[in-house]
């Protein structure tokens, strides 16, 4: 009876516990109907164990022989004082707390009853929210594949660019180094020419200078004939005067000699010839100033030829600066030529560099891969969680299923570890889950042994 | 004359670019997807001055291809460099012990993989 108590004690408290937790959801109508059993029950008892103390009554009375018959109702009544009152009496505590454990009972029977059928209710939802997880995972799976496959074809199409790109930079690479040699010859044979269009306007200058010198003394001697030239038409007007004078003194020398007779015929005859003399003289004497004023003409002719060459040497002057211009084009044309080859040498470095940031480019094109890798991991990952999650769901909805198990995301998670290929994959591991590596990651990218 | 380079690796981007980077620096390239594919070429007489291969490759993979490698005759000497993601060191060591001349971590600017072909490549 103690045990029973107990256990009927220890029942309403946890009962009175799950109540005042959650509350008293029982209804009174509900409670009546137990309460009426139970009473039917314990009333049933109390006959029961009163038809056992009639019996009993009877049995002593029988039992005892007729000396102690007058006792028999006191017997009884003191029988039934000592064990049937303390019984109801404990029946009747008794069945006010199993009235309330009823009570309780029920209420923590309707309360937990919700819950297990709300639990029962979420654990259908949830497996089928688990089992709706493949489509889920498969699709994500399909989604970093599609991607992979995509940005391999994107990355194919650059590489085949660059590609592209290195063939046209060969061609005009080739181009170049034939600009190159064609710049290196041309500048070569430029120098050359220059070299020798100078010494040509060299001699060309010099005999300009010779011919201007020639020219200049010339002139100065035309200059200088004519002006003696010039000079004589004085001297022939003095020989005129003094024929006409001498031809005068001749005529009164022939009229004295006729005056003076035979006496004077042979000094007539002198006269005479003196006046022919210079008659002649002075015909002479027009015959120079005729033949000076030709020469002075002739000499005007001269003198405007040499003004012509004047004009001509003067042209020459313009022809010395025309090839002074003509040798300053030159060694501008020369300077343009090395220039033009510098430009072209450095296009050709250009290039080279571009080639090498062309090979730098197509190096980190192999983060493609890299990224593949990692990007393969994260969908066998995936296929890893999808399948735990499917056992799970299937775990989860065998009652007989003893709650063990086999394989966890924890376990799971750290068996990853052996998996990793790159260091880059176990320091996001350790910075989001935490923990120590097991791999040695540490020496460097690029090893000869 | 040019030398010639035997790319392996299941990867077409890393295929085509190593086979850009190699060609512009002047050597001649073939290429095989896996260990196998590079094995037949060898067997039929493609005979390369340095083999490149990734390790991680369907088929037959790097190591596998390494160690066969040298098992053939003629090929005892050939430079072998892996040029894979693997960082982790007994996989480095396991390279080694097969035979392979050096181990490259992708990804490796092609600045450097050409000095390193130099390297191993005297004559290149």
């Amino acid at each position: 009876m103690a045990s029973a108590g107990s256990k009927g004690i220890d029942g309403v408290s946890r009962v009175k516990a799950g109540v005042a937790r959650v509350g008293d959801d029982a209804t009174a109508a509900d409670r009546k109907i137990r309460l009426r059993r139970i009473r039917k029950r314990l009333l049933s008892e109390a006959l029961v164990r009163f038809a056992l103390l009639v019996l009993l009554w009877f049995s002593l009375s029988y039992g005892l022989g007729p000396d102690l018959a007058p006792y028999r109702l006191r017997f009884a009544g003191l029988l039934a004082l000592f064990i049937l009152l303390p019984g109801l009496a404990y029946k009747r505590r008794h069945l006010v707390e199993a009235r309330d454990a009823v009570s309780h009972m029920w209420a923590f029977g309707q309360l937990h009853f919700s819950e297990v059928s709300q639990m029962l209710e979420a654990s259908n939802v949830l497996q089928a929210d688990i089992k709706d997880s493949k489509p889920y995972i498969d699709v994500m799976h399909e989604q970093i594949g599609d991607s992979l496959s995509e940005s391999e074809g994107e990355v194919l199409k650059v590489i085949e660019q660059i590609g592209l790109l290195h063939a046209k930079a060969s061609q005009q690479r080739e181009r170049i180094a034939e600009s190159i040699k064609s710049g290196k010859e041309l500048n070569e044979s430029t120098n050359i020419r220059i070299e020798n269009n100078k010494q040509i306007i060299a001699a060309i200058e010099m005999q300009l200078d010779a011919q201007n010198e020639e020219f200049m003394s010339n002139f100065e001697r035309i200059e200088g004939m004519a002006g003696e030239v010039g000079s004589l038409a004085p001297l022939v007007k003095v020989i005129t005067s003094i024929a006409q004078q001498t031809s005068l003194l001749a005529l009164n020398a022939e009229i004295e000699a006729a005056r003076a007779g035979n006496a004077g015929r042979g000094f007539a005859v002198v006269a005479f010839e003196v006046r022919k003399l210079a008659v002649l003289s002075t015909k002479a004497a027009a015959d120079i100033s005729e033949k000076i004023k030709t020469t002075c003409k002739k000499v005007d002719a001269e003198m405007g030829a040499a003004k012509d060459s004047l004009k001509e040497h003067e042209s020459n002057t313009a022809m010395s600066h025309l090839i002074g211009d003509l040798g300053g084009m030159q060694d501008e044309f020369s300077k343009n030529s090395r220039l033009l080859l510098e430009v072209i040498t450095e296009v050709d470095a250009n290039y080279e560099e571009s080639v090498m940031r062309l090979s730098q480019a197509l190096g980190h094109i192999q983060f493609q891969d890299v990224m593949r890798q990692r990007m393969e991991h994260v969908q066998e990952s995936l296929v890893e969680m999808r399948e735990h999650l499917l056992r799970l769901s299937e775990d989860a909805a065998d009652p007989a299923r003893d709650g063990h198990l086999d394989l966890t995301f924890k376990s799971m998670l750290a068996a990853h570890f052996n998996k990793y290929r790159m260091a880059s994959q176990a320091v996001t591991h350790l910075a989001v889950s935490g923990g120590e590596s097991t791999g040695d990651h540490s020496r460097p990218a690029i090893e000869l042994f | 004359m040019a030398m010639t380079i035997l790319v392996v690796d299941d990867s077409a981007t890393m295929v085509m670019s190593l086979k850009a980077t190699l060609s512009m620096s002047g050597f001649l390239v073939e290429t095989a997807s896996h260990g196998q594919a590079a094995l037949d070429k060898l067997k039929s007489g493609t005979k390369p001055n340095l083999i490149i291969t990734d390790i991680n490759m369907p088929v037959m993979g790097g190591m596998e291809l390494i160690g066969k490698v040298r098992a053939l005759p003629g090929f005892r000497f050939i430079p072998i460099l892996t040029l894979t993601t693997e960082s982790e060191a007994s996989k480095r060591d396991e390279g080694k012990r097969l035979g392979a001349t050096g181990w490259l971590v992708k990804p490796v600017s092609g600045d450097d993989l050409v000095k390193v072909i130099k390297k191993v490549l005297p004559g290149a």
